[in-house]
């Protein structure tokens, strides 16, 4: 990034290949929706190409491109949401949460509803709570970089992360596993 | 991941091309300038329009048969302290630290309150040295400083806005800051013209408008610091 602040435009290939697969994969968890985190991917890597110029030399780049992720996939919930109020669509059922009745083995069906449940139950979890959980356990972000991204202290992230792992471990419990 | 979205996205940025380090600093020093010169410029025509044929007020009537004369030192006393104070909120409100983030939201809090606090306190306490300054001046109530403020102030307002761009984290916050920063630069313009330390004027007068312009920057930084989703 340093490289291409000053004006190294071959730099900003080497930063895609850097960031884009963390991106993708934080934004896909998030949105469930390939092609809009591949768009808000995009949009996030030629935001921080506009920004190029401002880059402080010596500062973390991954939080910057989780915060810009983030508040670009905000904005893009909060569209989605008024444009289904507008076109008052049905919610889309979730073909991805529906099991999948020829797998055989107990073990394996026990398992997909596991974390079917877990994943229901992520996504139910408050966004600040669902952020904080993903950005530390899923990005593998500090707690200073995910307060960093989420704008807040660190003790503000352990915690929502702490409020996140209470509630994952009651599906635990509730499905007779190991908490 | 595909070559395809690499290519892509690489071929997006090359369509649009975005100014370097170097351009940033020369746009943001031009910046800066036409700030200074906006917030001067309002103040001359502030002086201009109340009649003033000088901007640096030293004294003035505070009820006919009475005057009160500002002494030189107390103004630079004054002056002085509130362009340090107003040195530092622009330091807080455009520097970022080492992220590309910003500062913390306690940082930017603690300086939402300890600008327009020490402001006060810095005039106050200079003016304690002098009774006379504190007195009560029922011609000025302090209107006329509240709108040298908020005329000084938009220009610097605006630039600062312009030179911070985004921020993607806390826009609403960040910009409530800059609101205020553009206000301690007022402040010094209506310290120099104001003669009055009395404390209801001073919170009329002085004080109001950085809370005006904190709010102004609040709803500006919401919608212009925070990315959109174009």
């Amino acid at each position: 990034m340093e490289r291409y602040a000053r004006g190294d435009e071959a730099a900003f290939g080497e930063l895609y290949d850097a960031l884009a697969p963390r991106l993708l994969g934080f934004l896909r968890k998030a949105t469930r929706d390939a092609c809009a985190a591949e768009d808000l991917m995009q949009l996030t890597l030629l935001h921080m190409h506009r920004a190029r110029g401002s880059f402080i030399s010596g500062a973390p780049v991954l939080p910057w491109a989780f915060a810009i992720a983030r508040r670009l996939m905000t904005d893009h919930a909060r569209r989605r949401r008024v444009e289904q109020r507008l076109f008052s669509e049905a919610a889309a059922d979730d073909d991805r949460m529906a099991y999948e009745p020829t797998a055989a083995a107990d073990d394996v069906l026990h398992a997909r509803r596991l974390e079917v449940r877990l994943r229901q139950r992520i996504e139910a979890l408050p966004e600040l709570q669902r952020t904080a959980y993903r950005l530390l356990q899923q990005e593998g972000l500090s707690l200073k970089s995910a307060a960093e991204v989420l704008g807040t202290s660190v003790t503000a992230v352990k915690l929502r992360a702490h409020r996140a792992y209470v509630a994952l471990r009651a599906v635990l419990r509730e499905a007779g596993e190991p908490s | 991941m595909s070559a395809e979205l690499r290519a892509r996205v690489l071929a997006a940025a090359t369509a649009e091309p975005s100014p370097t380090r170097a351009a940033v600093r020369r746009r943001n020093m031009l910046i800066g300038m036409v700030a200074a010169a906006s917030g001067i410029g309002a103040f001359v025509i502030f002086a201009v329009l109340m009649s003033e044929s000088h901007l640096l007020r030293l004294g003035g009537e505070v009820v006919p048969q009475q005057r009160l004369e500002r002494p030189v030192w107390l103004v630079v006393a004054t002056v002085g302290g509130a362009l340090g104070v107003a040195a530092t909120a622009v330091w807080l409100a455009l520097g970022r630290g080492r992220s590309m983030l910003g500062r913390s939201p306690r940082w930017l809090l603690y300086g939402g309150v300890l600008i327009p606090v020490s402001l006060l306190v810095w005039k106050v306490s200079c003016s304690l040295a002098f009774g006379d300054a504190m007195v009560a001046w029922p011609e000025r109530p302090g209107e006329r400083c509240l709108s040298l403020s908020l005329l000084v102030a938009v220009g610097p307002l605006l630039s600062f806005l312009a030179i911070r761009r985004h921020a993607p984290v806390q826009p609403a916050l960040n910009g409530a800051v800059i609101g205020f920063a553009a206000g301690a630069c007022a402040w010094v313009a209506a310290d120099l013209w104001c003669p009055v330390a009395y404390v209801p004027h001073l919170l009329l007068g002085h004080i109001l408008p950085l809370f005006v312009l904190a709010g102004a920057g609040a709803l500006l930084g919401r919608t212009l610091l925070s990315l959109r989703h174009r």
